[in-house]
């Protein structure tokens, strides 16, 4: 069965055992391999058909390859940092530019996030990960892991978000006033709070975000 | 099934386990925030607890401002983070380490300052594009890679330099001996006959701490604000 590695934090080394052995990656995020792999490009993310509309309506694209074969495979994107997250039965929500590879029997598809998405530019929907296995997600430099539970909620600035597992309630939070009018912004105005039991995965760098001038 | 996979459980941290006033790692930083902190805007990531963020302007922050500040003028680029809780900073993904100043200053490059105690004050310096803490009390600054810190006297590359404590001497200094004559003057002026792109540093003397990060990219200046344009003064136009 496949094997993650880290290989230092930002390439990522997954063994095959050939056979009925794959792994989905994003689409490119190849940078060496050895013994025989083959790459098959996935339409619309890899989740069916009704995936593939879901993902064109929602704009939640992702491109995905089948890697299958036998040796080892090593994948890395832009040098981000990678951390594993290993899932039994729960979901994680990740955005979809933040997923590397995940395991071939972990399911992928998409879900409604509220507010969050459109204040990050990222569309209203995130991609969700799900079943028993490995998932590699990427972050601008080492994602720092929070945890949240009752009487601990967190929260977290959208272009620093990268993806959270667990039972979690999500809020949009905003500080906007007057003084964000009068030019007196914060840049801190939009927050995501988060509420429940889980982990959150904050990446120490921001996306440019619509709200982020604020 | 991957059970026999190498992963190391992952540190998750909570609350009550962020460090106190310490990195999370070599790229975020937490601030057990019990009042207040002033930091650049859009550099915090995440936070537990009740933390307000309030643009600087007029009105009640108007005290605030005249003992940090000294000066409304660049104001507009930071923020007061008000409340109580764990706060994480981070910028781009560069290093960040927390610097202790005791009675003392330092000067550093605009883009480089995060956030500060508002027990220290921070001036515009009379070098351009630079910032000057002045006071006791804790700040926060980001390097691309690492920062070393020397001691004078010492030279240093313009895009290496992050800034510097209680040092009163910078100054340029160019390699004279290799820019001299006829030959010399062709190099400088074309690069023919190979410039080494180090003629020109800055020299820093007597007594202090030089520091400096691992690279010359330079992060993305920050407006330090405008200066009054007056005889004597550097800087304006």
């Amino acid at each position: 069965m496949a094997r993650f590695r880290l290989e230092g934090s930002k390439v990522l080394a997954v063994t095959l055992a050939g056979g009925g052995d794959v792994v989905k990656a994003k689409n490119g995020a190849m940078v060496a391999y050895d013994g025989e792999m083959t790459f098959k490009k996935l339409t619309g993310g890899g989740d069916g058909l009704r995936g593939m509309v879901t993902r064109r309506l929602t704009g939640e694209q992702m491109e995905v390859m089948q890697v299958k074969g036998q040796g080892t495979c090593f994948f890395a994107d832009r040098a981000s940092d990678i951390s594993l997250v290993r899932l039994n039965g729960e979901k994680l929500h990740v955005e979809a530019s933040n997923l590397l590879c995940t395991e071939g029997g972990l399911r992928t598809g998409t879900t409604f996030t509220g507010l969050r998405g459109a204040s990050q530019g990222n569309g209203l929907f995130t991609t969700t990960v799900e079943g028993t296995g490995l998932a590699a997600v990427l972050s601008d430099g080492p994602a720092v892991l929070l945890r949240v539970s009752s009487g601990m909620p967190l929260q977290v600035d959208p272009g620093a978000y990268v993806a959270h597992q667990g039972d979690l309630r999500q809020s949009f939070q905003s500080g906007v006033n007057f003084r964000t009018v009068l030019g007196e912004g914060s840049g801190e105005s939009f927050q995501v709070r988060f509420e429940g039991e889980g982990v959150v995965y904050v990446q120490p760098s921001e996306r440019n975000t619509l709200g982020g001038d604020l | 099934m991957s059970g026999e996979s190498p992963v190391h459980e992952p540190v998750v941290f909570d609350a009550r386990t962020l460090p106190v006033n310490d990195n999370v790692n070599p790229y975020a930083f937490s601030v057990d925030l019990d009042g207040r902190w002033f930091l650049q805007k859009g550099k915090m990531i995440a936070y537990y607890g009740q933390i307000d963020f309030h643009g600087i302007g007029h009105g009640p922050l108007d005290h605030l401002i005249a003992a940090s500040f000294h000066s409304p003028l660049h104001a507009a680029d930071w923020v007061v983070a008000e409340g109580k809780g764990r706060l994480l900073l981070a910028d781009r993904a560069f290093d960040v380490n927390s610097f202790d100043l005791d009675d003392g200053n330092l000067t550093v490059r605009s883009g480089n300052l995060l956030a500060f105690e508002p027990s220290l004050s921070l001036k515009q310096s009379i070098v351009p594009g630079f910032l000057t803490l002045i006071g006791t009390g804790k700040f926060i600054a980001a390097s691309n890679g690492e920062v070393h810190f020397m001691e004078p006297p010492v030279r240093v590359d313009p895009q290496a330099l992050v800034g510097w404590a209680d040092c009163p001497s910078p100054c340029h200094h160019y390699d004279h001996a290799y820019l001299q004559g006829v030959l010399g003057g062709i190099r400088a002026m074309t690069g023919l006959g190979g410039a080494s792109g180090e003629e020109h540093q800055f020299d820093f003397v007597g007594q202090g701490t030089v520091l400096i990060q691992s690279t010359e990219m330079l992060l993305a200046e920050r407006n330090a604000g405008a200066v009054p344009d007056q005889a004597g003064v550097p800087g304006p136009g």
